[in-house]
């Protein structure tokens, strides 16, 4: 035990206090935030110049609604509330007479308009938009036209005030008192609100807030990708390191000190510790931020030891993976060919985050996050999320990262022992099920 | 007592027949060297001892046992090709190596001394991709003696370095062997096995070809050797009865006689022919013995 932790030392040294290390520790969470960050900075980047739309109004009811209603949201809805600042583009209506005799050229004529950028874009109000029931089906719709008229944002932001404007045309038509119409046509959002609970410590009830995307998706996204990192941290660089130790001979060297069981376990208590003071780092940092930002209510203090666990055992299941396919490896090429399929098992579950943050408790989410390779980031996942993960499910997953870990550990340790000094051609998949088996 | 007893051992890879029914007894406390052309198999015997490989057939036992795996505290190995951590300190690399056998606190003072003692002492603090070929060597020699092992093995520990650094690597290997260790060593340098080894071992092809003290090599040879300082070069050489061949060295000239020749006569023969500055009867030499063994003379013969 005293060579593996000798060996397991340096490895640890060597690792950490390469720049690499130092920088990687800064810059791996800035390359998954920035993704993030980049949305937020291109979020207010929209373009803010005065949007030219102009409407052929066949009914004659609604074109001066939409310029009131234009007119009232380009002073009340384009600027920030705090800074007063322009944050979204104005529209300004024109109202085009309806061409009755040559209704196709008209539309050829707005057409070209909108091509060379005079306009935005133009709708056209069918003559029967107020007595749809009477129309044909050409009549009685609402069309718009722009270059990318299925990706724009106009005609969601007109659909509300051009149908509740018809709806009160037809019931004052129909003889209905003008104040009830208001009431007949009020609508109400439902708003999406968490779960009312009591105050740990008044015994209070607390009044439930407002659930935000924010709350339910960042905290089990931000633990998810954290976990990412530190096994691609601690256990990744396994497969180059044992390459590189196997290629340059020092892998015979220290044979002739250590044995092979111990070389791979030295390498892979190296890797945990990386990974521990980077998970550290991280974790305590993140912890004083948001408390100093007064958002301790997103920190899952409960997912903490879960955390840890799932994590150190993964460095233990990936790191003895990626250590015997080292191994394996006669030089870099190898290395490389090799990577993509071993870090396959590490990245299914992030392209799987968003339908098991959605519904943790699917049997979708479930079942993925009970396969070991998945297990330690999956079920952290969705221990993160608001919702009650039953008690057994990551006990039974310890339980199967545990088994498939001593099992990594077991055949890598194998593999591990017949590569290492192995030279030539590299072995096929069926000659690494045969080492494992047979040793 | 011997320390490495190899017992009929062979040992193939895929066709090829690396090691071939091979017996050897490595005296305690000897330096014993191996020799013989590139491919011959003298690595893989020498894995074989450190349990690197094993036999397909016949038996390796070091210090009276039979062991699995490579490790063992009592064994120093010196691979033929370097294995270093380029990203490492020396002293500190040096440090973690010797670690591996033994306490740090036994290594620490050895490991300077090694440093002081191959004139690296001014290089402990530098990385080691800072290091030359032939100090590089020197590194690895200390990485492989700094745990004081009773069982030294080197593969070709001469490689690359120039002749003052292969001499204080030779009077380090001795100093080790009066020290008590038993040291192998496998190296193209006949000169230098001449000069250390107490028992020569050759391997040609798989099989051993020599197996005893240079003297009783030397001796199974004979004085068949004429050596020759002249100013006609090997031209007048030609034709002379009883002399086997001419091994021209440029300024020197080497001539195997046959066993009924008298050298006398055909040194006056010579004589008579150039002028002679200065000539010696001798035994033949290990690198002349080497290339009669595996050189293309003998490929001729093994043809014939």
């Amino acid at each position: 035990m005293r060579k593996v932790l000798w060996l397991a030392r340096r490895e640890f040294s060597a690792a950490v206090r390469t720049k690499g290390f130092i920088i990687g520790l800064i810059i791996a969470p800035l390359m998954a935030c920035s993704s993030g960050i980049i949305m937020v900075l291109v979020k207010d980047k929209v373009d803010i110049a005065d949007k030219h739309l102009a409407v052929i109004d066949r009914s004659g009811v609604v074109a001066e609604k939409l310029v009131e209603v234009a007119e009232e949201r380009n002073t009340n809805e384009i600027f920030d509330e705090t800074t007063g600042e322009q944050i979204k583009p104005a529209y300004i209506i024109e109202i085009v007479e309806p061409d009755k005799e040559t209704p196709d050229k008209q539309r050829l004529i707005l057409s070209d308009r909108v091509r060379n950028g005079e306009l935005y874009a133009y709708f056209e109000i069918g003559a029967d938009v107020l007595h749809p029931e009477q129309g044909d089906s050409i009549s009685r719709r609402i069309t718009y036209h722009a270059k990318r008229a299925a990706l724009d944002e106009i005609p969601g932001w007109i659909d509300w005030p051009i149908n509740s404007h018809l709806r009160r045309l037809r019931m004052i038509e129909g003889g209905m008192d003008t104040a009830a119409v208001g009431e007949v046509i009020a609508w109400l959002d439902v708003r999406k609100m968490g779960l009312i609970e009591t105050d740990s410590e008044t015994g209070e009830i607390k009044h439930a807030e407002q659930s935000s995307k924010a709350e339910i998706i960042l905290p089990p996204l931000a633990v998810a990708i954290l976990l990412l990192i530190i096994i691609l941290m601690g256990a990744a660089p396994l497969l180059q390191a044992v390459m590189e130790e196997k290629t340059q001979r020092i892998a015979e060297v220290l044979l002739a000190s250590i044995k092979p069981f111990e070389f791979m376990a030295g390498k892979i208590i190296g890797g945990a510790g990386v990974s521990l003071t980077a998970s550290l780092v991280y974790v305590l940092g993140g912890l004083i931020f948001l408390s100093n930002m007064g958002m301790d209510e997103y920190i899952p203090y409960h997912v903490l030891p879960w955390f840890f666990t799932y994590m150190l055992l993964a460095i233990i299941m990936f790191g003895s993976t990626y250590a015997a396919l080292g191994a394996v490896c006669n030089d870099p090429k190898d290395a490389q060919n090799l990577t993509f399929p071993a870090m396959l098992p590490v990245m299914i579950p992030i392209f799987i985050i968003v339908p098991v943050v959605k519904e943790p408790l699917s049997d979708f989410a479930t079942w993925m996050s009970l396969i070991p390779p998945f297990t330690p980031i999956l079920m952290t996942l969705r221990l993160s999320t608001p919702t009650d993960i039953p008690a057994w499910q990551p006990w039974m997953g310890l339980a199967g990262v545990l088994a498939f870990s001593i099992l990594s550990v077991w055949a890598g340790g194998r593999i591990f022992r017949i590569g290492i000094l192995m030279q030539g051609k590299p072995p096929h998949l069926a000659d690494l099920v045969r080492w494992a088996i047979k040793g | 007592m011997n320390i490495v007893e190899i017992e009929n051992v062979t040992k193939t890879f895929d066709e090829h027949v690396a090691v071939d029914s091979l017996s050897l007894e490595v005296p305690e406390g000897r330096i014993y060297g191996f020799i013989g052309p590139n491919g011959s198999g003298k690595t893989t015997t020498l894995r074989m001892i450190m349990n690197i490989f094993y036999p397909d057939r016949g038996s390796v036992r070091v210090f009276g046992e039979q062991t699995y795996g490579a490790c063992s505290d009592r064994i120093g190995y010196l691979p033929e090709e370097r294995g270093l951590y380029r990203k490492m300190k020396i002293r500190e690399m040096l440090r973690f190596f010797g670690g591996l056998k033994r306490k740090p606190s036994e290594i620490y003072p050895e490991v300077d001394r090694w440093l002081e003692r191959l004139d690296l002492a001014d290089w402990g603090n530098k990385k080691v991709e800072t290091l030359s070929k032939g100090m590089s060597q020197k590194v690895q020699f200390i990485a492989t003696v700094v745990s004081s092992p009773e069982l030294i093995i080197l593969d070709e520990p001469f490689t690359g370095l120039d002749p003052v650094n292969a001499d204080i690597i030779k009077s380090a290997i001795l100093e080790l062997r009066d020290k008590g260790a038993t040291v192998i060593f496998s190296t193209h340098d006949m000169s230098m096995a001449e000069k250390m080894c107490d028992f020569i071992f050759m391997i040609f092809k798989g099989k051993k070809v020599l197996d005893r003290t240079l003297t009783s090599i030397q001796e199974k040879y004979g004085h068949d050797t004429l050596r020759i300082t002249g100013d006609g070069g090997s031209d007048v050489m030609q034709n002379i009865d009883g002399v086997e061949k001419i091994n021209d060295f440029g300024r020197m000239q080497e001539l195997r006689i046959s066993h009924e020749a008298d050298p006398q006569k055909i040194i006056a023969e010579i004589m008579s022919r150039i002028k002679v500055m200065s000539f010696e009867i001798a035994r033949p030499s290990l690198h002349d013995i080497f290339i009669r063994i595996a050189g293309p003379e003998a490929k001729e013969v093994n043809h014939a």
